[in-house]
């Protein structure tokens, strides 16, 4: 078969653990030498590589998926048991489902756009990219935008340290002027001081009953280490206080809080309490102007955020369609340009022929106005015969039926290079195309 | 013909009203609140002929009735906003502004034209024009605070609630709200200061009596205001302030509508320089 279209073969978080992953994944020059390679192998017309830490999938506008495959046996033996191949309309579907991040662990994130644009921008440097995947990525990049734009898909905060910026960004604007206090050495409190650092905090100040692990904790966030016994005044100075002791009961009290209160004289005060058992007081959050929220609150939040997503992919899934749809259309029609505008071309010429025929024998008898007639006759009869045939041939390709153009070419004795990638193109969008989307193109032309 | 360019104004900013709260419920489409703050912008536009053609109707004395004031004081909110979007850049702020100044216009919109008796000459006094336009100007900044309150109790109720749902992302962050509000005030409270001088100028010259329920009322809010402004130097801020800032646009509101309905109850309805009661026809 000469005819090329697109293969898919990766693995992802979903279908390989991370041992298998990492020794796939590829980037920087390793990743070109790859492409290079791919390119190389017979069959093969256009390749890009997306490699990230969640995924790896190669894609080949080629003859077959062997060289696809190739690329991951080669480098483990097991990958080979873990890839998913795609074809034709399958693979493109992928594709703009991977740019939109409907395929990703976090649904709607926004990197994942960002490195499928790169492993595009690699395969152009190095030439392995042409017209195809040109066109198949920034149809992919025009979906990934759409749904952007017309989806709230990438709404809302999917992390805790996320949530905890957006809650504090609401309260206080931006944080520049005020100070930041991590109590205690938890982890998830680490995570959150650092989320934080981008809402321009002026200091952070870290305490904690060890004073060894509060040192270390304190270059690690690039704050200031206070002893525990300041914390009171601590209290006083900040503005958002995250709490993450291993302490097993609360760590601010009610009472210490509403002292703290008088003390700022009512300035806001947001407390955030990442332990489990909580370090902070619940009645915390009934002071006025104090604002408290505990994992639970933040989990909440996430949570939320996810089941919107959800909803919202599935306003996302009915544009990748639409764009899939609009995709595979636009190169089958593509591809029966050729024998159409052959077609046309050899049957002007006849006209043409046939026309001057006519005028060199009659020559004299005709005026100005007269010659037109005969032309225009001849143009007509060139029009109305092809008008059929050419409304068929473009929906025969549009619903992915590649034998037409070839039978057409036959019929009228039309030889040309074109028609032999006019064939294959459009006889490979039909191998991958189930027979509902068949249907739905073709009533669009009806 | 004032009050039919005043019904077309008033058309204008139902429409940028619309705008603005079509862009609030979504955020996405921002060429909504673009089109309401130049619909908004033509409706004031418009709003000022109104007002022009007034003064030309009626040689200024209609300021003294409830429509004129109250035509008066949406004019100056909706140009306080138009100014307050150039700073500010709040298109939320105008979803909140903009429909509570076309509701306050309604009775303007429909009320007797009835215009008081005032000496000609008296209008014409630059000290009263002083008095009335920053009478009017610090009310409308108090009347904008007061949305920004409003704004602030909202925001406070998602935030502090953990609700986090539509409001919580459309509305602006607390602090940002808490410190306009005071702004506003303070501003307000400025501009308000400059209409009791003048007012109590022309006070002097016009009236041998003393105070009548209007003025009891104009120092009542003006004392109102600057014991606000007060209170935020001793460190009243957030939710306190922001119930203060609709509270005391909510005594404005009453008070002024009252003195205008209850007939006679003020001399500054006309009847100057004679106790008012007496001549008003019961």
């Amino acid at each position: 078969m000469s005819g090329r279209e697109l293969f898919l073969v990766g693995l992802s978080h979903r279908s390989a653990p991370i041992e298998v992953r990492e020794r796939v994944a590829l980037s920087g020059d390793a990743l070109k030498d790859a492409l290079v390679q791919l390119k190389g192998h017979d069959g093969v017309g256009e390749a890009f590589v997306v490699s990230t830490c969640n995924r790896v999938e190669v894609y080949v506008h080629a003859e077959s998926d062997q060289a696809a495959r190739a690329f991951f046996t080669s480098r483990s033996r097991e990958a080979g048991d873990h890839v998913y191949v795609r074809q034709g309309v399958e693979a493109v579907r992928h594709l703009f489902r991977v740019s939109s991040s409907l395929e990703s662990m976090v649904v709607g994130e926004q990197q994942i756009l960002g490195q499928v644009k790169e492993a595009y921008g690699l395969a152009s440097a190095v030439q392995a990219a042409g017209s195809y995947v040109s066109r198949l990525c920034n149809r992919a990049f025009a979906t990934a935008k759409r749904i952007r734009t017309e989806t709230e898909i990438g709404q809302g905060a999917t992390s805790m340290s996320q949530v905890a910026v957006e809650l504090v960004e609401k309260i206080f604007g931006d944080l520049s002027g005020r100070a930041v206090l991590l109590v205690g050495a938890g982890k998830m409190g680490a995570l959150s001081a650092k989320a934080l650092a981008v809402l321009g905090a002026d200091r952070i100040l870290v305490t904690n009953r060890s004073s060894e692990r509060g040192l270390a904790l304190a270059t690690q966030v690039g704050g200031l280490f206070r002893t525990w016994e300041e914390l009171p005044r601590l209290l006083v100075e900040s503005d958002v206080v995250i709490v993450s002791t291993g302490a097993p009961s609360y760590v601010l009290t009610g009472e210490m809080v509403h002292a703290v209160m008088k003390a700022r004289r009512s300035r806001s005060l947001c407390l955030i309490d990442l332990a489990v058992p909580r370090n902070v007081d619940p009645a915390c959050a009934d002071l006025s102007e104090v604002f408290a929220y505990d994992v639970d609150d933040l989990e909440n939040v996430v949570e939320s955020t996810q089941e919107a997503r959800r909803g919202e992919a599935i306003r996302a899934e009915a544009i990748v369609e639409a764009e899939v749809m609009a995709f595979a259309r636009e190169r089958e029609t593509r591809a029966a340009l050729p024998v159409l505008s052959q077609l046309r071309r050899h049957a002007e010429a006849i006209a043409r022929a046939e026309a001057e025929r006519t005028l060199g024998h009659l020559g004299a008898k005709l005026d100005e106005k007269g010659k037109k007639s005969v032309e225009a006759m001849a143009q007509a009869i060139v029009n109305k015969l092809l008008h059929g045939p050419t409304t068929r041939l473009k929906e025969a390709a549009a619903s992915g039926d590649g034998t037409l153009p070839g039978a057409a070419a036959d019929l009228f004795g039309i030889e040309n290079d074109d028609r032999a990638e006019a064939h294959g193109a459009a006889g490979g969008g039909d191998g991958g195309q189930p027979g509902g989307e068949r249907a739905t193109a073709s009533s669009d032309h009806g | 013909m004032s009050i039919v360019i005043l019904r077309i104004a008033a058309l204008l900013y139902a429409v940028g009203a619309a705008g603005y709260v079509v862009y609030f419920a979504r955020p996405r489409h921002r060429e909504a609140a673009t089109f309401g703050f130049w619909v908004l912008t033509a409706g004031f536009a418009l709003h000022a002929a109104a007002i022009g053609g007034g003064c030309a109707e009626f040689g200024g004395r209609e300021f003294f009735t409830l429509r004129g004031g109250i035509e008066l004081l949406v004019w100056l909110i909706v140009g306080a906003y138009l100014l307050l979007h150039r700073i500010y850049r709040l298109p939320a702020l105008g979803a909140f502004v903009t429909p509570f100044a076309l509701v306050l216009l309604v009775p303007a919109l429909f009320a007797n034209k009835g215009h008081p008796e005032v000496a000609p000459e008296m209008v014409r006094s630059p000290v009263l024009a002083l008095h009335v336009l920053s009478a009017m100007l610090g009310l409308a900044l108090f009347g904008i605070a007061c949305g920004v309150g409003l704004m602030y109790l909202l925001q406070e109720r998602e935030v502090k609630g953990k609700r986090f749902g539509a409001l919580f992302s459309r509305l602006p962050s607390l602090d940002v709200l808490d410190r306009l509000g005071q702004r506003l005030v303070r501003l307000g409270f400025v501009v308000f200061t400059v209409a009791l001088v003048a007012g109590s100028v022309i006070a002097s010259a016009t009236w041998k009596t003393p105070f009548d329920p209007q003025q009891v009322v104009f120092i009542a809010v003006w004392a109102l205001y600057g014991l606000m402004v007060q209170l935020r130097h001793s460190g009243w801020h957030g939710r306190r302030y922001a119930v203060l800032t609709l509270v005391g646009f909510f005594i404005v509101i009453t008070s002024m509508v009252s003195l205008k309905v209850v007939p006679g109850i003020t001399r500054h309805a006309g009847n100057y320089g004679a106790p008012s009661r007496t001549e008003v026809p019961q």
